[in-house]
């Protein structure tokens, strides 16, 4: 437990305290658009700019998820095999499973934050009023939503070339971000990009969110859809660390 | 005196290439071994093999256990290759960390202080140069207490205070009794610190043991005098090689510097200041390895 909590508190300060990419990406930026979307640049009825704060809420946390997941977690665990520190920990007495369920609790801490950053910016500026039934399943939905966007962002940890997963983890996160609809309706795309848009990770978790805090009847069809990916995006795991190692990074890693 | 690391007729493969041929490897408790050979011979190969991150082909002990075992890897600190820049963590941070991975650990700040680096203890590791990240590497494997060390490249980087210093600390560690396995590119230090050498060539050892043996093998030597007979007449001496002046000196190379010697008895009066250097290790190691082209 010792080890454990020494590991939580050294990932504390690398992956949130001192870690100001997650802190801009994950938390400023969509806080950011937040602010501008519901404040400057919003029209409508009184009714309809009540639920557009609430939906764009829901949209920003799942791009703030999705941030923390394609860029900083990815970054980091490849920066962690690259630089040799989970081979420091797998050759001590203790082992890397402290480090990897570190990592899973800042993940889910990460997005805590980001809904209580998102939440906080929701319910102070524009009167967000959520019940506390509500609040939960949000909560609930987020834990379970972010796991195949996570998987997604481990496999892309495991792309060799720096500069490779940057431009993977911009060409997937943005488009992602559009066609499921987090930026602007998807039904202001051409129907067969919101036919692909309707398939993402993103849109399902977006979909459930928006069904708790609009209070509307929760489709089930969407956790299938979060499974679906959360096996696809495990598989993909397995693949790209299978294929690391057959060329032969964890060599260079030691 | 107790085996620390046995391995028997051990074999590695990578894709199609065989890497480790034939490794047959005993190593006792307080011997400090040399491991040298060109880049791609195997030698980080073999230490990963030996702390548990490959698995090969053969049998393999290490404090008579399977390598990775928990057990072993409380006795085992490693220095690998590569710095832990960690965006965020300072010096202090990691070696707490390193602290608690293990049951034995030293004090963080007594161990800074013995490494005499604590004015580095607040500073961020990505702040830090490449000679100062090896020491607080250095610093990561000690903390431990371990009783065996792997030491692989472990002075790239540092400057020459830093490269003594870090040697005094090695010559302290033997006397502690510690088992060290070091591979390194820099020969002469391999040569003042090893007890016992290793040359991987080609994946299997061509020669194991004291540097007075490989010398014994390889009698080479330059021999230094000063005269004023011509360099012409040196030439033609059993086993010269080569003969040049440099300044007052002339400085005649000898594939085998006791029969060159003798044949320079006659000429004793008219010789003086003589002085005879056997071949170092790193001459040596030109010698054998002149043929093998490097791997990376």
């Amino acid at each position: 437990m010792k080890t454990f909590l020494a590991q939580v508190a050294f990932d504390g300060k690398r992956l949130v305290l001192r870690n100001f990419s997650f802190i801009f990406l994950s938390l400023l930026m969509p806080a950011g658009f937040y602010l501008l979307y519901t404040k400057a640049m919003i029209s409508g009825s009184a009714v309809a700019i009540k639920q557009f704060n609430i939906s764009y809420m829901d949209q920003m946390i799942v791009f703030s998820i999705l941030l923390e997941a394609l860029f900083s977690i990815a970054s980091i665990l490849k920066r962690d095999r690259d630089k040799g520190f989970t081979t420091f920990l797998r050759l001590s007495p203790k082992g890397v499973v402290p480090y990897y369920v570190s990592i899973t609790f800042w993940m889910l801490m990460m997005s805590l934050l980001s809904v209580i950053v998102l939440g906080g910016i929701a319910i102070g500026v524009n009167n967000v009023s959520l019940d506390a039934g509500q609040w939960l399943g949000f909560l609930g939905i987020i834990l379970v939503g972010q796991l195949p966007i996570l998987m997604i962002g481990i496999a892309l940890s495991h792309i060799r070339r720096e500069e490779m997963l940057s431009l993977a983890s911009n060409l997937l996160t943005f488009p992602m971000a559009i066609i499921s609809g987090l930026w602007w309706p998807i039904s202001l795309l051409p129907k067969w990009l919101q036919t692909i848009g309707k398939e993402t990770p993103t849109y399902f978790v977006n979909n459930l969110l928006n069904q708790v805090t609009s209070r509307a009847t929760v489709d089930l069809s969407n956790l299938v859809g979060i499974a679906v990916w959360f096996v696809l995006g495990s598989l993909l795991v397995v693949v790209m660390t299978k294929h690391e190692q057959r060329k032969g990074v964890a060599l260079g890693e030691a | 005196m107790t085996t620390i690391i046995q391995t028997e007729h051990l074999k590695f493969n990578y894709d199609k290439k065989q890497v480790l041929k034939d490794i047959n490897l005993t190593v006792h408790s307080g011997e400090i071994i040399g491991l040298i050979g060109v880049n791609g011979a195997g030698k980080t190969t073999l230490l990963n093999i030996l702390l548990g991150l490959l698995s090969g082909e053969g049998a393999v002990s290490v404090f008579d256990k399977k390598p990775g075992n928990p057990t072993s890897k409380a006795r085992i600190g490693s220095m690998l290759q590569g710095d832990m820049i960690i965006p965020g963590i300072t010096v202090g941070d990691m070696l707490k960390l390193a602290a608690e991975q293990t049951e034995h650990a030293l004090d963080p700040d007594s161990l800074l202080a013995d490494l005499n680096l604590t004015q580095l203890k607040t500073q961020r590791l990505g702040n830090l140069s490449g000679g100062q990240l090896r020491r607080v590497t250095f610093a990561v494997a000690l903390i431990g207490q371990p009783d065996l060390l792997f030491l692989d490249e472990p002075t790239v980087g540092m400057d020459a205070n830093a490269r003594k210093a870090f040697w005094d600390q090695v010559e302290q560690l033997r006397q502690q009794g510690k088992t060290i396995v070091i591979t390194s590119h820099y020969l002469e230090e391999i040569q003042q610190i090893a007890d016992r050498l290793l040359i991987l060539q080609n994946g299997r050892f061509t020669f194991d043991g004291t540097l007075q043996q490989l010398q014994k093998q390889h009698l080479g030597a330059t021999i230094t005098c000063e005269t004023d007979l011509q360099p012409a007449i040196f030439s033609g001496l059993a086993d010269v090689d080569q003969v040049h002046s440099m300044g007052d000196k002339l400085v005649i190379h000898s594939r085998n510097g006791d029969q060159t010697l003798k044949a320079l008895v006659p000429m004793l009066d008219r010789l003086h200041q003589i002085s005879l250097n056997r071949e170092s290790l790193e001459d040596i190691f030109l010698q054998l390895t002149k043929q093998e082209v490097p791997q990376s």
